[in-house]
């Protein structure tokens, strides 16, 4: 088994510190950062969410991979800065305003950081216009929006209005997500992707920024 | 002919019923049945008495819960919560989380947080309503409550501390138990134990993790003679095989389990099960017809044995009444005369004018969605346009083809073209959209001839 494969492996057991100290020997080994993040990393994270779309994995192992993986960027990050390797998109991410939870939006930015996208944050009760203005500082191009209840999903329309209105709607894309969203909600407020879950959310915006 | 009690009752114990029971989970609703917000209802013992009683007055059912509120035991336990004007309250801070230990955290007792409230109201609940309906006290239950508690670090301390996750599972399954037995003191015979998140880990940690303590607290129910319920959110299938092994009664599933697998899986183990109504698709924003619909697909695929019908979860807030009683003239079996009757509403309510008597000319515009539809909206910027300066002699209404007006505005000005736009009742345009000009030329004739 390679070295990539080893750490594929540990990631999805979420073994962190192993996770790290094999990446740092990889690095060590002098092998290409580009490498380490897409061969061990990555990877092992397309395979955690793999299996948690099909029912395989569920929040505590996508959790504890993802922890690892941060683990595992931590001690990559300065050779990837030096070498040149940039994230593949920006995602700006948040639940919506009046609604303050956080698991699956979590799971969601995980799954994107897993498909090497930079997320930012924005956290729980989120503002339309705070998403907007997220999107234009950092120039994402998605904004992901998580809602948990029937009532605070009505925000999302909310927040393709503010896009709209700052002129950004032909710019950024919009996913919304959320135990009661629907593909008929995503149509009906004019937001452009919805996804089920969060590892399809994460291979939605890749291809986005895929093309 | 049985009574509501006695068709929960049999139905819960996996017998076959005369009509299927009908249980709507009327939670933070009532408070929009009241007209209160419902952060005042969830305070207020008054409150949740009189909106269990509207709710039985407006939609009959064969049972209701006392209260939905799956942060009532947190909120005792020493979580804070935010309310809503028009929502469940959410968490909002995890006492494990910032500093508490788990020995800090004590039982809760009627005195902790609203549930002295939430008891007394039971009790006069029981008075008011138990001979005719079945009550059902909702527990928040200990995976959820431990979550609850601890906040997504529990996820993480299943893998790092175990231990520490039983402990405080444990500590959870005492609270459910004594707030159950709260519940059992104020004269209620059904306890449903309502645990979503458990749709959120593995069979295996469900099996280490949380069935103990399950099995605990149904056989408490059951050592006290009382009904029990097992109430879960999410696709929990690959669960149901050790959620029938915890003895629960009773199974209520929301709609990302089919009901006919349920079934298939909880009938042979004599359990019954319970769901699972669409909130969002049907019964939030679906038409009466699409929750008639739903709720007949749940009864096909259940059957008439050991099941009972009720939404997917807690009702929300804005669920259009009309919606609710639907479902109720499904299992009443009067869907035809509901329909009616709904319809007659809705004329009342939609009542196309008497353009004669109208101060203004109107213009009727029948569109898709002037929203949604670039076709639409350019026929709507026409509209706007021709009555640029004269909005004090004119009035625009759009009739969006899914609004419940449009179509006894189509049959009343005899168009069932989109788009058409009509003047003062009279149909000017079908299917084509004017320029501004020639609508303008017409809407003046129309002003005049008002005019005299």
């Amino acid at each position: 088994m390679s070295i990539y494969e080893d750490i594929s492996a540990l990631l999805q057991k979420g073994k962190a510190k192993d996770v790290a100290a094999l990446v740092g020997q990889a690095l060590e080994e002098g092998l290409p950062a580009k490498d380490i993040l897409e061969k061990g990393l990555l990877e092992g994270m397309n395979v955690v969410g793999q299996k948690f779309k099909d029912g395989q994995a569920f929040v505590p192992e996508v959790l504890i991979a993802a922890r690892a993986m941060n683990k595992g960027t931590e001690v990559l990050k300065p050779a990837l800065v030096s070498a040149g390797v940039e994230a593949c998109g920006k995602v700006v991410i948040g639940t919506v305003k009046g609604d303050l939870h956080d698991i699956g939006k979590n799971l969601v930015r995980m799954m994107m950081e897993g498909k090497g996208f930079e997320v930012i944050d924005l956290g729980v009760d989120v503002a339309p216009e705070t998403f907007v203005n997220g999107a234009i500082e950092n120039d994402a191009q998605i904004i992901c929006c998580s809602a948990l209840l029937t009532t605070t999903m009505t925000e999302m329309k909310s927040v393709v209005d503010a896009a709209e209105a700052a002129g950004l709607r032909d710019k950024v894309t919009i996913m919304i997500g959320g135990a009661p969203v629907t593909q008929e909600f995503c149509d009906s407020i004019g937001a452009d992707i919805y996804t089920s879950d969060a590892a399809s959310a994460a291979d939605a915006a890749y291809a986005v920024v895929a093309g | 002919m049985m009574g509501s009690k006695e068709l929960v009752f049999r139905a819960l114990t996996c017998k076959t019923t005369d009509r299927i029971p009908w249980v709507p989970f009327v939670g933070c609703h009532a408070a929009k049945l009241l007209g209160v917000n419902a952060d005042e209802y969830f305070y207020s013992e008054k409150h949740i008495v009189d909106g269990a009683v509207k709710a039985y007055e407006m939609y009959q059912p064969d049972g209701l819960p006392v209260l939905f509120d799956l942060q009532l035991e947190a909120e005792a336990l020493g979580c804070r919560l935010r309310y809503a004007k028009d929502n469940i309250p959410s968490v909002a801070t995890h006492p494990l989380e910032s500093g508490k230990a788990l020995r800090d955290l004590k039982l809760p007792t009627r005195k902790s947080g609203r549930l002295g409230v939430v008891m007394d109201a039971a009790k006069e609940l029981v008075r008011l309503l138990g001979d005719k309906i079945a009550l059902y006290g909702v527990v928040t239950g200990p995976f959820t409550l431990a979550l609850h508690l601890m906040g997504t670090d529990i996820f993480y301390a299943m893998l790092d501390d175990p231990e520490r996750v039983s402990a405080l599972i444990h500590f959870c399954v005492s609270a459910c138990k004594r707030v159950a037995a709260m519940y059992m003191e104020a004269g209620i015979k059904i306890i449903a134990i309502a645990d979503p998140m458990t749709s959120q880990i593995s069979s295996d940690d469900f099996v280490r993790l949380v069935s103990p303590g399950l099995v605990d607290i149904f056989a408490f129910l059951r050592e006290h003679r009382r009904f029990s319920a097992l109430f879960v959110c999410g696709d929990a299938k690959r669960n149901m095989e050790a959620m029938c092994a915890c003895q629960p009664d009773n199974i209520s599933i929301d709609e990302n389990i089919p009901l006919d697998y349920a079934a298939r899986i909880c009938h042979p183990n004599g359990v019954s099960v319970g769901g699972n109504i669409n909130l969002t698709r049907s019964m939030m924003f679906g038409t009466v017809e699409d929750n008639i619909r739903d709720a007949q697909k749940c009864i096909d695929l259940a059957g008439s044995t050991g099941f009972i019908l009720s939404p997917g979860c807690d009702m929300p807030f804005d669920v259009p009444p009309e919606n609710v009683r639907a479902i109720t003239s499904l299992v009443r079996g009067n869907v035809v005369d509901f329909l009616e009757q709904v319809k007659l509403e809705e004329e009342s309510v939609y009542k196309v004018p008497n353009y004669a008597e109208e101060e203004r000319v109107i213009i009727d515009v029948m569109t898709l969605d002037s929203e949604t539809s670039t076709m639409c909206q350019y026929i709507m910027e026409v509209v706007y346009e021709a009555c640029r300066g004269l909005e004090h002699k004119v009035r625009c209404v759009e009739h969006k083809k899914a609004a419940k007006e449009a179509e006894i505005y189509q049959k009343a000005l005899h168009t069932s073209v989109i788009p058409s736009i009509c003047i003062d009742g009279e149909l000017v345009y079908e299917s084509v959209i004017p320029s501004a000009e020639d609508l303008r030329a017409e809407i003046l004739r129309a002003i005049f001839k008002k005019q005299g």
